[in-house]
């Protein structure tokens, strides 16, 4: 699940890297930190962080870490469970055609993220790896259809990830 | 005592393979039965041996390898011949054929039709008639066990619809042909592409000279339509598996899942969404993320979760070994109070 949070830390050199710790000590994922030094309050100052964690157990662990560090847990929002989107698409993929499929499976809706590595060739045929976040399964669900259909249309070879 | 009377009909490598284990593990049908199998007759492609006290393996063996056949020619039809023979199972071994299925299922019908049990490694009758065959089977009160159809020596047929049959069995997923699995691992562990992996696959004797049959995923398709039908009780052929095989997959193509901790494999699957077969994205460490010639599955299940199974999925004594067990239990189906239903 992805979480993010708004937090108060003590305004001291070493308090930030305290704060992260608990989150890749339990097997959490930094996404994104925001480090408000300009909002002091109380000597304390704001930092919102977002991060992926595999269960509500290692949640509950951060937590508590952070209540053990003196950390203030001002807010805790946008909890939602994100899911793995995969494919390795091979063949002569048009630019224009690469931006149908991305543009498409942003187009189903619960997209957080979506990314393309494209591997160095010097044959026509490309090869790229998509891979991105999703908040359902329904979701992967449709942009397998999406993918099935779209490799069919343009002849391409389309290996989908596992997580369906 | 109990008496098994056994025709060999295919007379390759796998008949051979079933030949010498019959002879191997003699003993221990005498030990538990009484008697051993006794093979009254065998047929390979254009001859026949028969006799009613019994023929010797070893011998079938040796003169199909020294002389390239096992007898003399054959004057009718095996279902022809089969109808005047005396026997209690057929062990069918032709080769597959997905097109008609022939001559397997003449073989399959004509003795079920007789009223006697079949034992079968030919995907071809299963893959494309299923529910004729298992209904004939029933409807004439006889064995029809298939084993080593699917995974060879890896028991997953048995396993998911014998011992499993209080679980609600809600997908298997698998690696189901090795010689795809040893292709995408070579890719992957040396950095071959394509062509060379697929050459040494077949200087290994694991591919085909025409490998379309493994890599265009049409023997993983009728092992899927194959565990569809026993086991999750569909009604499906190897005609309705969506099929993609791993022709185009490429060595960039592995490299980039490689980058994402990932192997791609060859997934036969069936679930309630359907049966498919395609190259999958298989995280590494996941059961199905296995390399060589194994082969892999993954059952799901709703009391025990998980289950999976792992062997060889081919060979002369692998695939022996699954027409063994079928053997052992259609023996102990004939024994006084038997509870094998």
């Amino acid at each position: 699940m992805r979480v993010n949070v708004d937090l108060r830390l003590k305004d001291v050199p070493g308090q930030l890297i305290g704060a992260l710790e608990p989150v890749s000590r339990n097997d959490g994922n930094i996404v994104g930190v925001v480090h408000s030094h300009d909002k002091v309050s109380a000597g304390r100052i704001g930092v919102n962080l977002t991060f992926e964690v595999s269960s509500e157990m290692n949640l509950d662990k951060i937590m508590n870490e952070w209540t053990a560090r003196g950390v203030d847990i001002l807010k805790i929002d946008h909890l939602f469970e994100t899911f793995h989107l995969e494919y390795v698409i091979v063949g002569t993929v048009s630019a224009n055609e690469m931006k149908r499929i991305t543009d498409g499976i942003q187009a189903l809706g619960g997209v957080e993220s979506l990314n393309v590595r494209y591997s160095v060739s010097s044959s026509d045929e490309k090869t790229a790896l998509i891979s991105g976040k999703v908040r359902s399964k329904d979701v992967i669900k449709k942009a397998n259809h999406f993918m099935r259909e779209r490799s069919k249309r343009s002849g391409f070879l389309m290996i989908r990830g596992f997580g369906d | 005592m109990i008496k098994m009377d056994a025709v060999l009909v295919g007379f390759g490598t796998v008949g051979q393979g079933v030949a010498e284990a019959i002879q191997m593990k003699d003993q221990l049908f005498v030990d538990r039965f009484g008697e051993g199998i006794r093979i009254v007759a065998a047929f390979d492609s254009n001859t026949y041996a028969a006799s009613k006290k019994g023929l010797n393996p070893t011998e079938l063996v040796r003169t199909k390898v020294g002389k390239g056949n096992i007898g003399k020619k054959r004057p009718e039809t095996i279902p022809e011949m089969l109808s005047r023979l005396d026997y209690d199972v057929l062990v069918e071994m032709t080769p597959t054929n997905i097109v008609d299925a022939k001559p397997g299922i003449d073989h399959i019908k004509a003795a079920l039709n007789a009223g006697r049990d079949v034992v079968t490694s030919n995907k071809g009758p299963l893959a494309l008639k299923f529910r004729e065959i298992s209904k004939l089977a029933a409807k004439n009160k006889c064995n029809l066990r298939f084993e080593a159809s699917v995974g060879g020596a890896t028991p997953v047929i048995n396993l998911a619809s014998e011992l499993l049959r209080c679980e609600r069995i809600s997908s298997i997923r698998g690696i189901m042909n090795g010689t795809c699995n040893y292709i995408l691992s070579r890719m992957e562990s040396e950095g071959l592409p394509w062509e060379p992996a697929l050459r040494e696959a077949q200087q290994l004797g694991y591919a085909e000279t025409d490998p379309s049959y493994d890599i265009d995923g049409i023997d993983t398709a009728c092992k899927v339509a194959i565990l569809a039908n026993a086991i999750m009780g569909n009604d499906v052929t190897v005609h309705d598996v969506e099929r993609t095989g791993i022709r185009g997959v490429n060595l960039e193509a592995v490299t980039l899942a490689a980058q994402d901790k990932k192997v791609i494999r060859l997934i036969g699957e069936i679930t309630e969404k359907g049966v498919e077969v395609a190259p999958r994205l298989i995280p590494r460490g996941h059961p199905l993320s296995i390399s060589g010639t194994l082969n892999t599955f993954h059952i799901q299940t709703d009391l025990a979760g998980e289950i999976i199974v792992a062997g060889r999925g081919a060979g002369r004594h692998e695939t022996a070994s699954a027409v063994m067990s079928d053997l052992w239990v259609i023996m102990r189906t004939k024994e006084p109070n038997s509870h094998s239903s």
